[in-house]
């Protein structure tokens, strides 16, 4: 090992010796002094390198961290909440869709739903039955009034029909109650004027503010019915 | 969350020092030096799970720190001369005769080239070999060891070309 090649390597690293390098400490003194001499100079660079360190340095980095990380959970629970109210909004809308929205698509169909549904609870023999005062005061909302009760009314009262306030009135008919429903005509569902399944058959009556719709049975004189009505009421607009 | 916590304090506490130290060789400035700290471990909390090896966590940071340094110098642009260099390590508080000499040798590695200085403190504080400091510094390892042998050189002869001066400081 020349000279040269071992101060290059000694100066370079003095940590690191291969053992060339220490063969040539070993025999040589003079590189022996060299290498110490860089020993030495390199413990000074290393106090020298080594500058003080501000002592809450360690916990400035903790505390600025800790910190950052904080907003940052807070901005991610704001967006969680954000989310969290978006999907109630829409489950809100899709509900209100669901429960509101029409599934029939004519007065006909909804009509014929209805008289099903609420079939088991008006007997046609039932005893009960309403004064055509009781009936006109319902009627009021309306703007109308009956002359008379056309038949034996067993019910009126305001039904829900397809999202519209409505008037139902059940009288009692041949061999099964008829129903009469009263709605306003701004009503966004298809007009029919005739419809049936069946069991039951209806007409529909369009007067100025109000449909009339008439729904029973197959046996049922529904055209009567129809014009019964017809003549007895009295639109007060 | 609570892992991520105590991988990171464990981080800052083992490496701040050495960081610290090396961006100070970076700047010459104890306040710049400490918001490249910040920065450094600002990112590498964010990065933290990209961490997989913990032997490579120093060379990771001082990465970061070194690409920290050179976003600095994007973002303003100020000239700093070798005078003020020398100066600004001149602040050094010093009150023991290990101090002065200390302060004295630390004027000498702030005059060094930046090419050989880096290097220098990389191998010293850091602990790292020849290759790891080439693959750091994107140089070969020859460069490295080149500069390595030029910065002690340069030292040396400071040291021994000026003993009186020493003496004096010493004295």
């Amino acid at each position: 090992m020349d000279d040269l090649q071992f101060r290059r390597s000694i100066l370079a690293d003095p940590k690191s010796r291969d053992d060339a390098t220490n063969a040539a400490i070993n025999n040589d003194p003079a590189k022996q002094k060299f290498a110490n001499e860089i020993d030495a100079l390199n413990n000074e660079i290393s106090k020298a390198v080594n500058v003080s360190v501000p002592d809450d340095l360690a916990n400035k980095l903790i505390l600025r961290q800790t910190l950052a990380s904080h907003q940052q959970h807070k901005s991610k629970k704001r967006v969680r909440l954000a989310m969290a109210a978006s999907v109630a909004f829409v489950m809100g809308l899709t509900i209100n869709f669901m429960m509101f929205s029409n599934t029939y698509k004519n007065l006909g169909d909804y009509a014929i739903a209805h008289v099903n549904h609420e079939a088991k609870h008006f007997s046609n023999d039932a005893t009960a039955s309403v004064s055509l005062a009781s009936l006109n005061e319902k009627m009021a909302l309306f703007h109308g009034s009956f002359d008379s009760t056309l038949g034996k009314l067993l019910f009126a009262d305001y039904c829900r029909f397809s999202g519209s306030n409505s008037l139902h009135l059940v009288f009692q008919g041949e061999s099964s109650p008829v129903n009469i429903f009263i709605l306003p005509s701004d009503e966004d569902m298809e007009f029919i004027a005739n419809f049936a399944n069946e069991k039951l058959q209806g007409n529909s009556l369009n007067f100025n503010q109000s449909n009339i719709i008439v729904v029973g049975d197959k046996n049922e004189p529904i055209q009567q019915w129809q014009e019964r009505v017809n003549k007895n009421i009295t639109w007060s607009i | 969350m609570a892992t991520k916590q105590v991988r990171y304090e464990a981080l800052v506490k083992a490496l701040h020092a050495d960081l610290y130290r090396y961006g100070y060789w970076l700047c010459h400035d104890k306040h710049i030096a400490e918001d490249l700290v910040q920065e450094t471990f600002l990112r590498a909390w964010r990065a933290l799970d990209s961490l997989k090896d913990e032997k490579a966590a120093k060379s990771w940071l001082i990465t970061i720190l070194r690409r920290e340094n050179a976003r600095r110098f994007e973002r303003k642009r100020f000239e700093m001369s070798e005078y003020e260099e020398a100066t600004i390590t001149d602040v050094m508080a010093t009150s023991s005769e290990q101090d002065i000499e200390n302060h004295w040798l630390r004027d000498k590695i702030a005059k060094l080239p930046e090419e050989y200085r880096e290097p220098l403190v990389l191998q010293v504080i850091g602990g790292f070999s020849g290759e790891e400091i080439a693959s750091m510094l994107s140089l070969n390892k020859n460069t490295v060891m080149t500069r390595l042998f030029r910065a002690r050189n340069q030292l040396k002869e400071a040291v021994d070309n000026e003993p009186t001066l020493r003496g004096l400081q010493n004295g």
